[in-house]
């Protein structure tokens, strides 16, 4: 007998460290799962080396052990078990998984084979925060970020800590999202500020995985970090490169400022937007002195659908056409009942902010 | 540095793991030891980079005996292997970027991008800028040798080489245009940034603030080429002068190259530490000054050319007899021109186009005074305003009063008859007479060009 475990618990697990797992026609191995039981309880890691997961599963110990399964063969078992309470138990080069009245043989894999997932070296130095304000501050910044061959150093959120707040930003050099979080929020022994670039995966499966109401502690290395709570530790790369300098873009001005009620901007997009699903184009049409702005759909050939909204409008008449998807986005990031859209001409980014300007959302036009 | 050039650690590398392939499954040397490289060989230890922490964790429990034992084979003064982690960019998949279509690419090909993004982030430079759209002529040509010079000996014949000159007369396109020919020739082997002062000083400040000045002294002194836009707003900043003068101690003492540019001479800047000027008067010192006719007709048919646009040449020549200021300025007007041209669909006719340049250059404040300008230029030429407004002809008062009939007649169009009896009850045909000679004389004596634009400058800023 290796370990006695709850199925849902195995099931969650499993859960969490099959996104870990690997395609590489050179190491098949990265398919499957490490499980290496011992007194602390029953560790299951997956690696893509790129990341490296692990968590820890509660189940009554018996005998210390490790090996690997394959992962779709374990999955499916699991899936497909309908008893609570499961007996697991490696015998030579086989694993028996068994119920009252369910039981399986499944061929597993010698241990020595799978990828040594690293170390942080840097043990000491944290960050401190709850993992919902975390990967919520995540989920706001990332959809803003795609992953690109070319230019790497954009393909993931850059951190910028500096003591009193985590900035986050992500862009695809369309449309750039920065979230701010205050010392208020998280706590740190770091003594100095650092940056780095977190890739977009990394960035996705911390979200899924972090996404709970508990404690959860940041490291950095130079060149990887980890992120864990008391289940589930996360180790990855960090991307190598220079952010590009963006806050050079944030604009300073602005020639026309707009205030929204955020249900209806919403609503009165997703209409105009529908009008064709191919281009994504609106055109937002302001004038000064009005108390309205107006959105058309520019693609004639499948109709004309426009709008008009009750807005509060400050500075100078403006017509610059947007991806409508692109703005949605934003504004949906932001809990106020009213947001503030401020447009700068047709060739430079308009912006999308919280008075707290702890979040902000800027979007270049599309050309006219 | 090692004693051992890189070719011969390829050479061992090269050799240590056609032994080491021979000992692996083929599987594990492609996923493990495919992208290892030994970076350096020193005191018993050979230094070898793997792509990532995954690896290097890897190769370091697995591998670690079997590439020892082949180092040793070849040099047997080898004790030890350190591992380290330094991203490589794989060839192949660079290659295979740059054919398959990018995933960044939006299916509208509409959609504008932040222009910032595409400065390249290591260097900072902005690939627009190239030395082949630099067009030379004799206000630049000396800037430009210079610069070519620099580029062709790098750190060696003019360190450091200091470009000054007037706003928007091209230092900047030069400086960059040399960054990224140095960039092109040496193969991204040689590392050069671009910084803006003020970029450098914002560096040092959060690097004060954030405690990390170690990161910020080690990111400029390690590089090769050092390029800094508008030295003269480092001026008086003490803190940042004085990191300045360390970085670029520590980069002239090992032959690095450092380009500088100012909208001033070294001596004119005030407040300068008299150390750095020296430093800065020890290498190169050239000027660029205002395009002169030829030039910058040559300079608008270049723009138009990189626009692959078109516009007739009379229309040119108004621009670049009436546009003189500075380059962007004669940008501005050829992009407005266009606009016109293509955006309303008007047929630019030279009477249009001095319309337009009129509109778009008159920035002269409303509330300057004529007698505010015959002060300014009396000051300007050192003379009394009332030989500027007496009747003696002498040379050092006719200039003068020529250049004072050409600026209230330029700047306020006011009428001959009144200028006359500006400036000392003269007849308006010596006004004609003079606003015209001066009027021709700047499109071909740079000099007298060069004084009219600073006196303006002066009237406007006395104005603010």
């Amino acid at each position: 007998m290796s370990f006695i475990v709850l199925r849902n618990n195995l099931k969650e697990a499993l859960l969490i460290t099959e996104r870990g797992l690997g395609e590489n026609a050179n190491l098949p191995i990265l398919k499957s799962l490490s499980f290496k039981i011992n007194k602390e309880g029953v560790f299951i890691s997956s690696t893509n080396l790129e990341i490296g997961i692990t968590t820890n599963c509660s189940a009554k110990i018996i005998n210390e052990d490790k090996f690997l399964i394959q992962s779709n063969i374990i999955s499916s078992l699991i899936a497909n078990i309908p008893s609570e309470r499961l007996d697991i138990k490696k015998i030579n080069n086989l694993l028996e998984v068994k119920s009252d009245n369910y039981e399986a043989t499944i061929p597993i894999l010698s241990p020595e084979d799978f990828p040594i997932i690293p170390e942080i070296e840097n043990k000491n130095k944290y960050l401190e925060i709850n993992g919902n304000i975390f990967t919520e501050a995540l989920t706001q910044v990332v959809q803003a970020v795609q992953f690109s061959e070319i230019r790497p150093e954009i393909s993931g959120v850059y951190l910028n800590f500096d003591l009193e707040i985590i900035t986050l930003v992500g862009t695809d050099s369309f449309r750039l999202a920065e979230k701010k979080i205050k010392n208020t929020n998280f706590k740190t022994n770091y003594e100095e500020g650092f940056k780095c670039i977190i890739p977009l995966k990394t960035i996705q499966e911390c979200i899924r995985i972090f996404k709970k109401n508990e404690v959860i502690k940041l490291y950095f290395d130079e060149n990887q970090f980890l992120i864990k709570n008391n289940q589930t530790k996360l180790i990855s790369r960090l991307i190598e490169g220079n952010f590009p300098d963006y806050k050079a873009i944030i604009p300073k001005g602005f020639e026309t400022e707009i205030e929204v009620d955020r249900n209806e901007f919403i609503n009165a997009l997703k209409f105009v937007g529908s009008s064709n699903q191919l281009i994504n184009e609106v055109k937002i049409i302001v004038h000064e002195e009005k108390k309205f702005f107006e959105i058309q759909s520019t693609e004639r050939s499948s109709g004309k659908f426009k709008t008009i909204i009750p807005a509060k409008i400050k500075g100078k008449n403006n017509e610059i056409i947007f991806n409508w998807r692109y703005i949605i986005d934003g504004v949906k990031n932001i809990q106020n009942n009213t947001i503030t859209f401020i447009l700068n001409s047709n060739t430079k980014p308009a912006l999308i902010s919280l008075e707290d300007s702890l979040y902000l959302y800027l979007l270049m036009p599309i050309k006219q | 540095m090692s004693e051992i050039n890189q070719d011969e650690l390829q050479k061992i590398w090269r050799s240590v793991l056609i032994g080491v392939e021979l000992q692996i499954p083929k599987a594990s040397f492609a996923t493990w030891l495919k992208y290892s490289e030994l970076i350096d060989k020193k005191d018993g230890v050979a230094y070898v980079s793997l792509p990532n922490n995954f690896t290097k964790a890897w190769v370091e429990n697995k591998y670690n005996k079997i590439l020892l034992g082949g180092v040793r084979l070849i040099d047997d003064s080898t004790k030890n292997i350190k591992f380290v982690v330094k991203s490589v960019k794989p060839k192949e998949l660079f290659e295979y970027a740059k054919t398959s279509a990018p995933t960044l690419d939006n299916s509208n090909e509409k959609q504008l991008v932040f222009a910032e993004f595409k400065i390249d982030p290591n260097t900072n430079l902005n690939p627009k800028y190239s030395l082949s759209s630099f067009v030379v002529g004799s206000s630049n040509e000396l800037a430009y040798a210079a610069t070519q010079g620099v580029i062709s000996d790098i750190g060696k014949k003019y360190n450091p080489l200091f470009i000054y000159g007037g706003v928007g007369l091209g230092k900047t396109h030069l400086m960059q245009g040399a960054g990224n020919e140095i960039k092109r020739m040496y193969n991204d082997q040689i590392r050069v940034k671009y910084v803006s002062s003020e970029k450098f000083t914002s560096d040092i400040i959060s690097g004060i603030k954030a405690k990390r000045m170690e990161d910020v002294k080690r990111k400029y002194r390690d590089i090769d080429v050092l390029i800094i836009d508008d030295i003269q707003f480092i001026a008086g900043k003490e803190k940042t002068e004085m990191e300045f003068f360390n970085t670029f101690n520590a980069l002239y003492e090992v032959n690095k190259q450092i380009i500088i540019s100012s909208d001033r001479p070294p001596k004119a800047i005030p407040i300068l530490e008299e150390r750095l000027r020296s430093r800065f008067e020890g290498g190169m010192v050239v000027d660029v000054l205002p395009p002169d006719y030829e030039m910058r007709v040559a300079i608008i048919k270049t723009k138009l050319q990189q626009k692959n646009k078109e516009i007739p040449d009379s229309v040119i020549e108004i621009i670049a007899n009436k546009v003189r200021k500075n380059i962007r300025e004669l940008e501005g007007i050829v992009n407005i021109i266009l606009f016109y041209k293509e955006q309303k669909g008007l047929e630019i006719t030279p009477a249009l186009a001095e319309d337009i340049i009129r509109k778009n250059t008159q920035h002269t404040p409303e509330n300057i005074t004529p007698q505010q300008i015959i002060k300014s230029v009396a000051n300007f030429f050192q003379i009394l305003v009332d030989d500027l407004m007496g009747t003696c002809r002498k040379k050092e008062f006719v200039k003068p009063r020529q250049v004072a009939i050409y600026l209230l007649r330029d700047m306020l169009e006011l009428s001959y008859p009144y200028i006359g009896e500006l400036v000392g009850k003269k007849d308006h045909t010596t006004a004609i007479h003079s606003y015209e000679k001066v009027n021709k004389e700047i499109n071909t004596n740079n000099d007298l060009n060069q004084k009219i634009i600073l006196i303006k400058d002066i009237i406007n800023k006395s104005e603010e």
